[in-house]
């Protein structure tokens, strides 16, 4: 059901009001690509995009950030908390994007809260913009059973009418409170009519018809595949290309981890706590006291990483650990393929 | 007492020395925590010992060997500094020609009064404590050792290969241009600075892996149908690859 119908047009001037109290982050092209990035002028982004190159996991999760600051002076220690929770808006985000989001939420919130991605992800305001069709080759998210949201944004947006010259008229769907109240305090657009409500039927029965599918089974059946396949030689055969350069893990909108460290001032008395993106395939990324390396070889190491998008975080988390956006294989230069591993596999077995 | 620092260059361009002038900012800072000595006179005076002598440059020359093996008796902990001292650098280029004829085109006529030896990274001669590679070093690198020799911390070099840096940065992938960008294959503690400024990485860093190195042959091979000579090429410019063996 539809909550508005709202004009593109209509819906950037909404955006350019949000932007006195919020920083807009949206997709930008760049070098023939689209880009997240903040923007001071909405007329900068375009909603249009098909994809971008990154996710905006780095809006949530940045590279590299304190966590604290410290001072250790005459026996006594202090820390201070570094927290970011300026508000911001992602203006144009992707089902594939939006679920990777719900399952950094659950990831961070799960055990040991995780105050530095909630302090920002609770400044953050998300709408999303659905896909008619897959974005580019390649993406995998129908399989994926993330090419849809339910949840995770603040309003979405249904590209019911597009006339490829930029009208674009917009079934939204509220999923907050905050999203709701911001549409309809602006009273942007008009009640959804009947026919609206028809037209989205079909919106969605097209959009089945537009997302080919790449593995030849359902994807609820590939933690046993993946049980099956620990001994495979195919993690051995394909791993013999990997370079071990972790752009898979630093291109995945849904990788999490992290690596801590602590960088002193020049006064060697004080400094800061921080924590950067680390990835699986790293080779240091399971070294541990003793210089004992529980994964030292890149076939482990992959296994793993498969492992983890296909079956671990499913099985912990309840969503999938992939969402299908194929960036991982996009950027590998060795051009080892996800994808590719889990038809392989089926094959094998 | 201050811990002393000496810098010294062998053969080299001497541009890692004025990467730490660079540092503008933290400069004053570095000179109230320690105490720059020169490195002749500390040799001369017998009990003048060294903290830490970072040394610039390549052993390219008979005099070179000396002198590292002197640093070596002064310092308690030695850093080799730049492309040049880490993996012979520009200089080894000279390493894949032939003698006679670098030596007639560098030095004309004058050549025999120049003695030259095969350009080697410092560690080939003397125990090294630290490596800061790169073309030049990169000076936060410099001031993250220093910091963590002074506080007694351990230090390291990353263990991983510039694509992690770049991906931070947010980089379009040069391989979606069709560019064969060395990242993959270097050691990363640049930033990843070349990419991000759009020209792909010529391993000035020297390699991250052996096995990185052997993926590399197999993936131009297989996926690119480029031959491994291209980029071996790059790979001697800074002296990262000298004659390992490949699949
Ligand atoms: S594993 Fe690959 S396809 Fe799946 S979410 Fe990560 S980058 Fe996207
Ligand atoms: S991007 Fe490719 S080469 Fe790099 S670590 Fe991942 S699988 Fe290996
Ligand atoms: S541009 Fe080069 S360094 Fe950057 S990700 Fe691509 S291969 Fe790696
Ligand atoms: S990107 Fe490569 S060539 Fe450029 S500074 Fe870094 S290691 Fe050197």
């Amino acid at each position: 059901m539809l909550d508005r119908i709202v004009e593109k047009n209509e819906l950037l001037e909404l955006v350019d009001e949000l932007s006195r109290e919020r920083t807009i982050i949206g997709p930008v092209p760049r070098e023939e690509h689209y880009f997240y990035e903040a923007v001071k002028n909405v007329r900068e982004l375009d909603l249009g995009f098909n994809y971008c190159v990154y996710s905006p996991k780095a809006f949530l999760f940045p590279p590299t950030e304190t966590l604290f600051r410290f001072e250790a002076q005459d026996g006594s220690f202090g820390a201070t908390p570094v927290l970011e929770d300026r508000p911001q808006a992602f203006v144009g985000v992707h089902p594939c994007d939006i679920n990777a989001i719900r399952l950094l939420d659950r990831a961070f919130s799960r055990d040991h809260a995780d105050e530095h991605y909630l302090s920002r992800r609770g400044a953050t305001f998300i709408i999303g913009i659905d896909c008619p069709k897959a974005c580019i080759e390649g993406v995998f998210c129908v399989d994926m059973k993330s090419n849809n949201a339910e949840e995770g944004f603040d309003i979405m947006c249904y590209p019911l009418e597009d006339d490829g010259k930029g009208q674009v008229v917009y079934g939204v769907m509220f999923g907050t409170k905050a999203g709701r109240e911001w549409i309809l305090y602006h009273q942007a657009g008009r009640a959804p009519s009947v026919k609206d409500e028809r037209d989205f039927k079909q919106y969605q029965r097209q959009k089945e018809q537009a997302f080919p599918r790449s593995i030849p089974y359902d994807v609820d059946t590939l933690p046993d595949l993946l049980e099956r396949s620990y001994d495979s030689l195919l993690w051995e055969a394909t791993a013999r290309r990997c370079y071990s350069c972790g752009s898979c893990n630093l291109s995945c909108p849904t990788c999490y981890c992290f690596d801590v460290y602590d960088e002193l001032d020049m006064t060697l008395t004080s400094g800061e706590r921080k924590r950067e993106w680390d990835g699986c395939q790293l080779p240091g990324f399971a070294l541990v006291a003793g210089d004992h390396n529980f994964r030292g070889k890149a076939a482990s190491r992959l296994r793993h990483r498969i492992y983890r998008k296909g079956k671990w975080v499913r099985e912990r988390e309840g969503i999938s650990g992939c969402v299908g956006c194929a960036r991982c294989d996009r950027a590998c230069t060795a051009k080892i393929s996800s994808i590719e591993i889990y038809n392989q596999l089926a094959e094998e077995v | 007492m201050k811990p002393k620092i000496a810098v010294f260059s062998l053969t080299s361009c001497e541009g890692c020395s004025l990467a730490i002038l660079e540092l503008e900012n933290q400069l004053l800072d570095i000179l109230g925590a320690v105490e720059i000595v020169n490195f002749r006179e500390a040799m001369t005076e017998r009990d003048c010992d060294i903290d830490i002598g970072f040394v610039d440059g390549a052993v390219s020359t008979p005099t070179d060997v000396e002198e590292i093996k002197e640093m070596r008796e002064h310092c308690k902990a030695l850093v080799a500094i730049g492309a040049c001292a880490c993996q012979g650098g520009i200089n080894s280029l000279k390493n894949h020609q032939n003698e006679d004829d670098y030596r007639s085109y560098v030095y004309g006529d004058g050549a025999k009064h120049f003695p030259t030896i095969k350009a080697q990274p410092i560690s080939a001669f003397v125990e090294v404590e630290y490596e800061l590679p790169g073309c030049p070093m990169v000076k936060e690198e410099f001031l993250a050792l220093v910091k963590a020799v002074l506080s007694g911390q351990q230090w390291a070099l990353p263990q991983t290969s510039v694509c992690v840096e770049c991906k931070k940065q947010g980089n379009l992938c040069l391989y979606e241009k069709g560019i064969i960008c060395l990242g993959p294959v270097t050691l990363a503690g640049c930033g990843a600075i070349c990419p991000t400024f759009g020209s792909k990485c010529e391993g000035c860093r020297g390699l991250a892996s052996d096995e990185a190195l052997q993926a590399a042959s197999i993936n131009l091979r297989e996926q690119y149908d480029i031959p491994l000579e291209n980029i071996l090429a790059d790979l001697r410019f800074y002296g990262a690859y000298q004659e390992k063996s490949l699949p």
